[in-house]
């Protein structure tokens, strides 16, 4: 604050004085120093600004593979609420939060309180956890795909051995998204994991010693210091998970197609068929935007959690 | 992990053996899969078409994995992928590095407001500038290139936060040392703070090579001939309907063999690994 | 290599804040200066305007008659040791101090052969070729004052460089910057809160306090005649003991003052420049002595007793509730809550008036 307007001052008095001495103020505003920043700032500004505004723009346009048509207003927008597809896709994305993010949490949790001690063990289960993150959404749907198959897949190869048959989790409407998720939960539980872990060890153990000088037990040490501790932790693991799962795209590219009949489809699917199959590029733009503002506002919800949580 | 003890549930006492059975048996749900495909890639495509069983029996073979040098296109694809996530790894590094030193430590007009700018642009997810950025590098004819690959990462402004945050940390002292020794700011940047951020580069670089080599709607759109297939991308295109596939110990082979410099990457640095993700999600 | 510093009229703003308020200070060719005063005082903004680490607002600095106010910090000539060292922990020790040198392109035989000058000068010779993680702090402590050595700036400055060790290093290192500026001769500036630092390295002590100077003078003369009561607070341990009086007017050579208690106590402070009235007077214990043969101008009831060794201190109460510490010999037999004898040495008082401003004893006017 201070520095601020010593320094908004000194910017005045130095663009005065022109190029001649340099100023001595070493703290002093200079437009040199933005040297520093502009090789960013044009990555930032090409690739991220402009796509931005134009992404707006055009969703307010009719355009297609050969050019950007007239200004349609809002009937893009008109159009995606009469769209029975897209409105089954915003359905699927969240019924497909509602399946992994709760799940990812909680099991993170548990791995992260269960593996959180200097053993060996926990080392190795911690990197094994860890590992399935690090692959790629095609090795992962490629690795579930040959679990959830029919006739010759692994699931199908147990319940053989009990002579029952495995549920279809990629041909059955009502289990396709369930499969999807089961596999996303496999990929991404390392990170809610790490996350856990990383709070739970800045808990100072001087508090955990402090509730065993007053006589709490495991289960109210784990309610009233634990749980406290990483409250914080808690939500910003379920605002990246949120985030994170609100994109679903390449589990149900690659697993489903969408089907089937479009019961697995989720938003991001949704525009990138629109968009790069049909090349209607303002309906697709205008499905983008929508997802933007689902995932602020689902930010933006987290976010002011946080702060409040922050203030008590 | 000087707490370890205190706050773990996995003790001495009886209930902690339902939790390491617990622990044991998801990690078994965990691994299973991957042995599965590991499996059928060790075996003659003949002999999976008859019975999938035949995973647990001998024999095994490693035919799929020398098939795999002959035909595929796995190599080309590993090659895009490396020079793609390399690449962006290097230029984001650079970038990063420089306009964080220049949040942190120096003064511009507009500075303070600039940098909330360019955090508000973490909330922008990649859906929203993609069929824009796909109709600008059109234009600009940087559709199935290196470079049409590994610009639009360049953007994201995860690394200047993560290394303002980091040049913020280290004491100014060292800056004010440093003038007062001659150095200009260049130089302070270069020799003087720059190799104390060593730390930083490498979360932010393990995080941009792992994002960049697992990233997959951009490459999808962007890359669309064979030849500039990434891994990620050229493995999906393998995988249309293998439920019809006669080669499908070929296939997983294909996939563990894709899966694999990632897996052994992350078994050599899994230690930095974990730190950064760690560190990069605490900040 | 030495330098003059002339500073003129400086002043500094944070913003709608003072922090230093029209401030004229000279500081002469070799001369070991220390600005002293608390935390917030101004002390170190002022050391690092003359570094150039924080702009001057108004007034000029100049070095040997040249303005150096619009200079760059590096173009100065000036080097300064800072308060948490600012080693480059990267670097090793011979690095360390050859950067600024390398920085302005001095020639690497030049470099190295001051760099051992240096390292054979502070002792540290033998750790040139390790990073500054590995060292102490003491060891810290003379690689950064050898960053300084190896620039022969004209002037040194130093920011509360001794703060950051331990007790018993503290004392050897400043016996040993006392050596230090005898062989390197330079304008020395040092900045520090510790009255005892100030007292035994200064040429000369600049008290500061609340943006502005309090004082400049030679430790004794800031120790003897504290130009105002705030210089009279914060240098001298225990701290001098105040004790409102009534001058009584009217007599030649010293005044009389009296004490609450009514004890009259003649000093060697010249009464003509004395208007009658109410005063605080100043004493410091060591003035104050328990009287054995019960023959001391007043008497207290004694609080609490500080052993100190070679002399105990005596925290006393008067009879009108004023407290004085007084000083006794080390195997003082006064034990807590007996009434003891006190004299006062009326040749080592000092009196306050309204504003703070202070009078002090004439030599050879005794009591």
């Amino acid at each position: 604050m201070v520095e601020a307007v010593v320094s908004s001052r000194e910017e005045f008095s130095s663009s005065l004085a022109g190029h001649k001495a340099p100023p001595a103020n070493v703290n002093a505003a200079q437009w040199r120093n933005a040297l520093f920043v502009a090789p960013y700032l044009f990555f930032f500004v090409t690739m991220l600004v402009f796509p931005l505004v134009w992404g707006i723009w055009l969703s307010f346009h009719k355009a297609d593979t050969f050019g950007v048509g007239k200004f349609v207003g809002l009937a893009n927008y008109a159009r995606l609420f009469g769209d029975r597809i897209f409105l089954l896709s915003v359905g699927n994305t969240f019924y497909f939060v509602l399946l992994t993010v709760p799940a990812l949490a909680l099991l993170g949790l548990f791995l992260a309180l269960a593996l959180n001690r200097q053993t060996r063990t926990a080392a190795f289960f911690r990197a094994a956890y860890f590992s399935s993150s690090v692959l790629s959404v095609t090795i992962v749907t490629l690795i579930w795909r040959i679990v959830f198959v029919p006739d010759f897949g692994f699931l199908a190869t147990v319940y053989g051995w009990f002579d029952t048959k495995a549920p279809a989790f990629l041909s059955d409407p009502n289990l396709a998204m369930i499969g999807i998720a089961i596999a996303t939960i496999w990929w991404c539980l390392g990170l809610p994991m790490m996350l856990f872990l990383s709070a739970l060890q800045q808990v100072p153990a001087e508090i955990y010693e402090a509730a065993a000088l007053d006589n709490a037990n495991r289960w109210q040490t784990f309610r009233s210091i634990t749980l406290p501790s990483i409250k914080r932790t808690f939500i910003l693991v379920v605002l990246i998970q949120v985030v994170l799962q609100f994109q679903l795209f390449g589990q149900a590219r690659l697993m489903t197609q969408g089907g089937p009949n479009n019961a697995s489809k989720p938003i991001v699917l949704y525009i990138y068929d629109v968009a790069f199959k049909r090349w209607d590029l303002g309906l697709g733009a205008a499905a983008s935007e929508i997802l933007f503002i689902l995932i602020l506002i689902a930010a933006m919800a987290q976010y002011f959690l946080t702060r409040n949580r922050g203030e008590n | 992990m000087s707490n370890a003890r205190s706050t773990s549930i996995m003790g001495r006492e009886s209930g902690d053996r339902v939790v390491l059975l617990l622990v044991i048996a998801l990690a078994l749900v965990m691994v299973a899969p991957v042995l599965w495909v590991i499996g059928l890639s060790l075996k003659h495509n003949a002999e999976l078409m008859a019975n999938t069983n035949s995973v647990f029996y001998p024999p095994y073979t490693i035919t799929n994995y020398i098939n795999i040098l002959g035909t595929s296109s796995v190599f080309r694809w590993i090659l895009n992928s490396l020079i793609v996530s390399g690449g962006l790894t290097i230029f984001t590094l650079v970038l990063a590095s420089l306009a964080g030193y220049g949040f942190a430590r120096l003064n511009f007009p507009g500075r303070d407001i600039l940098f909330i700018i360019v955090l508000l642009g973490l909330a922008v997810p990649e859906q929203a500038v993609l069929i824009a950025r796909h109709q600008i590098f059109g234009m600009l004819k940087l559709h199935n290139s290196y470079q049409g690959l590994i610009l639009p990462g360049l953007s994201a402004p995860f690394g200047v936060f993560l290394m303002t945050q980091y040049f913020r940390a280290i004491p100014k002292e060292l800056d004010e040392a440093a003038l007062l020794d001659n150095a200009s700011r260049f130089t302070i940047f270069w020799k003087v703070l720059l190799p104390l951020t060593v730390p930083a580069q490498a979360t932010l670089g393990i995080f941009t090579f792992l994002w960049s080599w697992n990233d997959y709607l951009w490459p999808l759109i962007s890359g669309t001939k064979k030849e500039m297939f990434t891994l990620t991308v050229g493995m999906a295109s393998t995988q249309t309907n293998f439920a019809q596939s006669e080669g499908l110990g070929f296939l997983m082979a294909q996939a563990v063999f894709a899966g694999a410099p990632i897996l052994i990457l992350y078994l050599f640095f899994q230690k930095y690994i974990v730190t950064a993700v760690s560190g990069a999600a605490v900040r | 290599m030495t330098a003059h510093i002339e500073i003129k009229d400086v002043v500094k703003r944070f913003g709608a804040a003072t922090v230093i308020d029209h401030l004229s200070l000279s500081i002469d060719p070799n001369e070991f200066m220390v600005f002293l005063g608390p935390s917030g005082c101004g002390k170190s903004t002022l050391l690092r305007m003359i570094a150039g680490l924080e702009s001057v607002d108004e007034g000029t600095i100049s070095i040997n008659g040249a303005r150096i106010d619009n200079l760059p910090p590096g173009k100065r000539d000036i080097a300064m040791v800072f308060q948490s060292y600012a080693l480059y922990p990267h670097m090793t020790v011979a690095d360390n101090m050859a950067f600024g040198l390398r920085n302005i392109g001095v020639a690497a035989d030049i470099i190295s052969a001051r760099v051992a000058e240096a390292g054979r000068m502070l002792e540290i010779g033998h750790l040139l070729e390790r990073k500054p993680g590995q060292l102490s702090g003491g060891q810290r402590q003379r690689v950064a004052i050898g960053r300084a050595i190896v620039k022969e700036p004209k002037a040194f400055l130093f920011d509360e460089p001794l703060s950051n060790l331990d007790a018993a290093l503290r004392v050897r290192t400043r016996v040993e910057l006392a050596q230090l500026r005898h062989r390197v001769k330079s304008t020395m500036i040092f900045v520090t809160h510790d009255q005892i630092e100030a007292m035994t390295l200064a040429d000369r002590i600049v008290v500061m306090n609340n943006r502005k100077i309090e004082q400049i003078g030679t430790p004794m003369e800031i120790y003897s005649r504290p130009a105002t009561r705030f210089v009279a607070t914060f240098v001298g341990s225990p701290t001098m003991n105040f004790v409102p009086v009534r001058v009584a007017g009217g007599e030649t050579g010293g005044a009389t003052v009296i004490l609450g208690d009514g004890t009259h106590v003649k000093t060697a402070i010249p009464t003509m420049k004395l208007k009658a009235g109410n005063f605080t007077l100043g004493i410091r214990a060591e003035a104050v002595r328990v009287a054995i043969d019960g023959q001391g101008v007043t008497s207290g009831t004694v609080d609490v007793l500080e052993r100190l060794g070679d002399r105990t201190l005596i925290y006393t109460k008067l009879k009108d509730g004023s407290v004085v510490v007084a000083e006794d010999i080390g195997y003082s037999r006064v034990a807590v809550n007996d009434t003891v004898s006190l004299s006062i040495d009326g040749s080592r008082v000092h009196l306050f008036d309204a504003s703070d401003r202070a009078w002090h004893c004439e030599e050879g006017l005794d009591g």
